[in-house]
């Protein structure tokens, strides 16, 4: 037997329970509930535009501002008076891994009407805040989901930059801010962009952030699949919904591809 | 030594990898007790031809015999052929012993000659021991493989694979990765290892001075194709064709043409030489060692040229030439200053000449 | 003044750092110590108990969806680590084309998003007219786990010397056992460390168990489902617990392999 068979179960196993699934969800797409061919489902997604509008908004926002903050910070942890501070990038890094419904269960408490941040509002004398329900509490939630998603590809990029060419930048006379804005920005694009798609993905599809961090407030894309599978138990649109996102994150991989083709962005993705 | 019997024969072997034929139709056979060398640059297949003998690669086309049997279908464990590998390929995760126990602990106690499992660990501890010896690594049973420099790793993997007492050891550039004094020490003792065990060694290199050094027989191949075959002194004093010229030793080579037996023409001067048997007015490759090339005054010379350069290389000055439409590279132990007229005189036992490549 | 300056950069950019962990560590925090608040509000702290703790280990639905979880973690983990190092070996062995295939087939279930991978499972298990239960919910881990293993035991198959297998069969070693004695120790921390990370995975996962799996709750999906009721003690304490759990695997993982190199 060749080694190369070692591989057939897995395949196997990996073709039955990723690629069969998602050929199911292209078939509930396009099919009525008797199972007859139907564009219908695909063109009721239009009733649900402006949650689509709003999950595409609300991602857009978090991703933009994970980069904002999750760049200096990656940026800070690479540097060379920074990097030998292992434990910093591994604590910074380690929320990625954890569970993302517990922390997000962890701001809720910070957020509620009569939780943490109100009480604290309160002792300082300040009027309490209805904060749970309002888009800036579930981007809260979101971004920080997601931020260490962009930190890990934009410092692994940073960290394998060599220093030398920095240096060499210094020498041939470029200040501090040339030297990031020059050299420093173009060089870790690829990290960027592989940030971008870590962070967006995930933002666009999310469901239960948003729920909790609204109490039920405010809808997005993910919210409506949960909905249409779980609660009105209609799995044709359900899929079609699920269809249209995978379609419009193939896209957006496909167009971040373009601007690190070599995949140097490293990360899990 | 090497005996008159066909212990491996090779017939027709061809290999393609992709779209690239790596070996062409290679017809070959290797005699007992033989130690030959496949030499060549990389990518003339001779690492490719060392793996099919091991079995670890099958050919596309044609068949390795051993002792006149098809060996085809017989894997490499089943094969009495023993490999030290390129980087040697010791197992990390054991230690100097289990290392070149390996084998042998897969066997059975009856195939060492022994009853009982108890035995089989005795037996197994000597010739482990002798073999220690043999490659001078006695007392280094219990290292680990990581603490062992280079040299120690390449002998390790010598033992490990004559520990199983082959027929046939395949070295697969044993030496490549040790420096140039280590590589000289072990090149003697290889070649010292294998008349005392009396077996055959297929040495793989593209370092021609190795190969002249230890060879029985030196296979040349480039691109696939063997280009020569022959005793070490034979290669380097009759090289077949410019390839093998120039690859082994270095070689002032030029075009010329036979005006008759024993007379060659090139660069307008007619050489006397000693090679027959060429067409009249044949186009022939002339190969000139540079230390066959004397220098003596431009008045005797048969050729006439202006000394460029002179590197002193130790033994010998190494000069470079130009007669006008040539630049002869020349070994000599006197020296003569840059920019000096000079002659050149080549005796006809030094002239070579081999056969246009088509 | 050079120096003056270039300290007051590092004061600058511990301090931004500091933000950042405080921003994704306090929230955590404050959630620990509410689990051993008395007080059921969040609003004031009225002393110290283990009771939410006690409270957690009396009600049969956590104890249970515990089991679930543990129960499928350990399986999932079992049948992913022996699929994807056999994968791994594999592919090693494959020729460019098929290799580069299977790795990206591999990587499908890491960018499908989670909610997707969720429902096609779904939906595929609906139609075989599979209940959704444990059983499916293990499928489904097994399906995400599976590359987490592969992709942690690939890179020590790829630093192997690629003779060390060939060695081994040269030695007269069939090639099972070839497998199992040389390659399986080479590449074993890989392995363990795929399987740490399969176990985590499978500890932490919500989303695709959620929408796989409806009469078997596991830890997640309990918090879920009392989360959207609204806030109660005993899920800080669970969370808390889980918390601990998952950061203690994280640690492990990490001081096998740099995790950020995953």
């Amino acid at each position: 037997m060749k080694r190369s068979w070692y591989a057939a179960p897995y395949a196997v196993w990996m073709a039955l329970f990723t690629v069969v699934p998602l050929l199911f969800v292209c078939y509930y797409a396009f099919t009525t509930r008797t199972g007859e061919f139907t564009t219908e489902n695909l063109t009721r997604i239009f009733d649900y535009a402006p949650v689509l509008f709003d999950s595409l908004r609300l991602a857009l926002y978090c991703t933009a501002l994970c980069l904002l903050i999750g760049y200096p910070a990656a940026y800070f942890m690479a540097s060379r008076d920074m990097s030998r501070n292992k434990s910093l990038a591994v604590l910074i890094l380690l929320p990625m891994w954890m569970n993302f419904l517990l922390r997000t269960y962890a701001m809720m408490t910070l957020f509620e009407n009569n939780g943490v941040l109100n009480s604290i509002f309160e002792w300082l004398g300040l009027p309490r805040q209805q904060m749970i329900g309002t888009e800036g509490a579930v981007l809260v939630g979101m971004v920080y989901n997601f931020l260490p998603f962009m930190v890990l590809p934009i410092y692994t990029v940073l960290k394998k930059l060599d220093s030398r060419v920095i240096e060499a930048a210094e020498d041939l006379g470029a200040n501090p801010i040339r030297v990031v804005t020059r050299v420093v920005l173009p060089l870790s694009v690829p990290g960027i962009v592989s940030g971008i798609t870590m962070v967006f993905m995930p933002a666009v599809t999310t469901f239960a952030i948003s729920r909790l961090m609204s109490s039920g407030m405010i809808y997005l894309m993910g919210d409506m699949i949960e909905e249409f599978y779980i609660t009105m138990n209609n799995r044709n649109v359900g899929s079609a919904m699920s269809l249209v996102m995978m379609v419009l994150i193939l896209i957006s991989i496909g167009f971040l591809r373009k601007a690190d083709p070599e995949g140097q962005g490293g990360g899990i993705w | 030594m090497v005996q008159d019997t066909r212990l491996i024969e090779l017939k027709g072997i061809s290999k393609s990898f992709g779209d690239t034929q790596v070996l062409h139709a290679v017809d070959l056979y290797i005699r007992k007790c033989e130690f030959i060398t496949l030499l060549g640059p990389s990518g003339c297949g001779k690492t490719t031809l060392l793996r099919i003998i091991g079995g670890f690669e099958t050919p596309d086309a044609g068949s390795v015999l051993f002792e006149g049997a098809d060996m085809g279908s017989v894997p490499p464990y089943r094969r009495r052929i023993n490999t030290v590998f390129q980087k040697y390929a010791l197992f990390s995760h054991l230690n100097v012993f289990d290392n070149i126990a390996f084998g042998l602990n897969l066997k059975s106690p009856e195939a060492l000659g022994v009853k009982t499992r108890r035995q089989k660990k005795a037996e197994i501890a000597r010739r482990v021991n002798r073999m220690l010896k043999l490659v001078k690594m006695e007392g280094y049973e219990k290292r680990s493989i990581d603490q062992l420099s280079g040299g120690q790793q390449q002998r390790i993997a010598i033992a490990r694979a004559l520990v199983n007492e082959p027929e046939v050891l395949l070295l697969d550039e044993p030496l490549g990765a040790l420096d140039l004094k280590l590589r000289k020490e072990m090149q003697v003792e290889l070649k010292a290892m294998q008349q005392q065990l009396g077996i055959t060694f297929i040495y793989v290199t593209h370092d021609q001075e190795e190969a002249l050094t230890m060879s029985d027989t030196v296979v040349v191949l480039n691109g696939g194709r063997i280009q020569q075959i022959g005793e070490p002194k034979r290669i380097y004093d009759e090289p077949k064709n410019a390839f093998v010229a120039d690859f082994i030793g270095e070689s002032n080579i030029l075009s010329g043409i036979m005006r008759a037996d024993r007379l060659v023409e090139m660069l307008g001067v007619e050489f006397p030489c000693v090679d027959e048997g060429f067409g009249k007015d044949e186009p022939v490759d002339v190969v000139v060692r540079p230390e066959d090339i004397e220098v003596v005054p431009a008045a005797d010379g048969m050729l006439t040229g202006t000394v460029e350069s002179v590197i002193f290389k130790g033994v010998h000055y190494e000069m470079m030439i130009d007669t006008g439409d040539m630049r002869w590279k020349v070994h000599s132990t006197a020296m003569q200053p840059a920019g000096s007229r000079v002659g050149l005189r080549i005796v006809p036992f030094n002239i070579h000449i081999m056969h246009k490549e088509a | 003044m050079v120096r003056k300056s270039r300290r007051a950069v590092k004061a600058f950019k511990w301090t931004y750092l500091a933000v950042v962990l405080a921003f994704l560590y306090v929230p955590i925090a404050v959630m620990i110590a509410l689990s051993f608040n008395a007080s059921v509000s969040r609003a004031e702290w009225t002393g110290f108990t283990f009771d939410w703790y006690l409270k957690l280990f009396q009600s049969d639905a956590i104890i249970a969806a515990l089991e679930v979880t543990i129960e499928v973690a350990l399986i999932a983990t079992a049948v992913s680590t022996v699929l994807g190092t056999l994968g791994a070996i594999g592919i090693h062995a494959m020729k460019k084309g098929w290799a580069s295939l299977l790795v990206n087939l591999s990587y499908l279930p890491m960018t499908t998003p989670d909610i997707v991978t969720g429902v096609s499972l779904m939906l595929m298990f609906v139609f075989m007219n599979i209940p959704l239960g444990k059983g499916t919910m293990l499928m489904a881990h097994i399906a995400f786990d599976t590359p987490y293993v592969l992709f942690a035991v690939m890179p020590r198959l790829k630093q192997m010397n690629p003779n060390l297998y060939e060695a081994a069969l040269d030695l007269g070693c069939h090639p099972m056992k070839a497998l199992y004695k040389v390659i399986l120790p080479e590449i074993l921390p890989g392995v363990v460390t795929g399987a740490l990370l399969a176990f985590t995975m499978s500890l932490d996962d919500f989303v695709i168990s959620y929408f796989t799996s409806s009469t078997d709750q596991n830890l997640s999906m309990i918090v879920y489902s009392a989360a959207r009721r609204g806030v109660e003690p005993t899920m800080y304490a669970l969370s808390t617990l889980m918390f601990l759990a998952i950061l203690l695997l994280l640690l492990i993982v990490n001081r096998r392999s740099s995790l950020e190199e995953m």
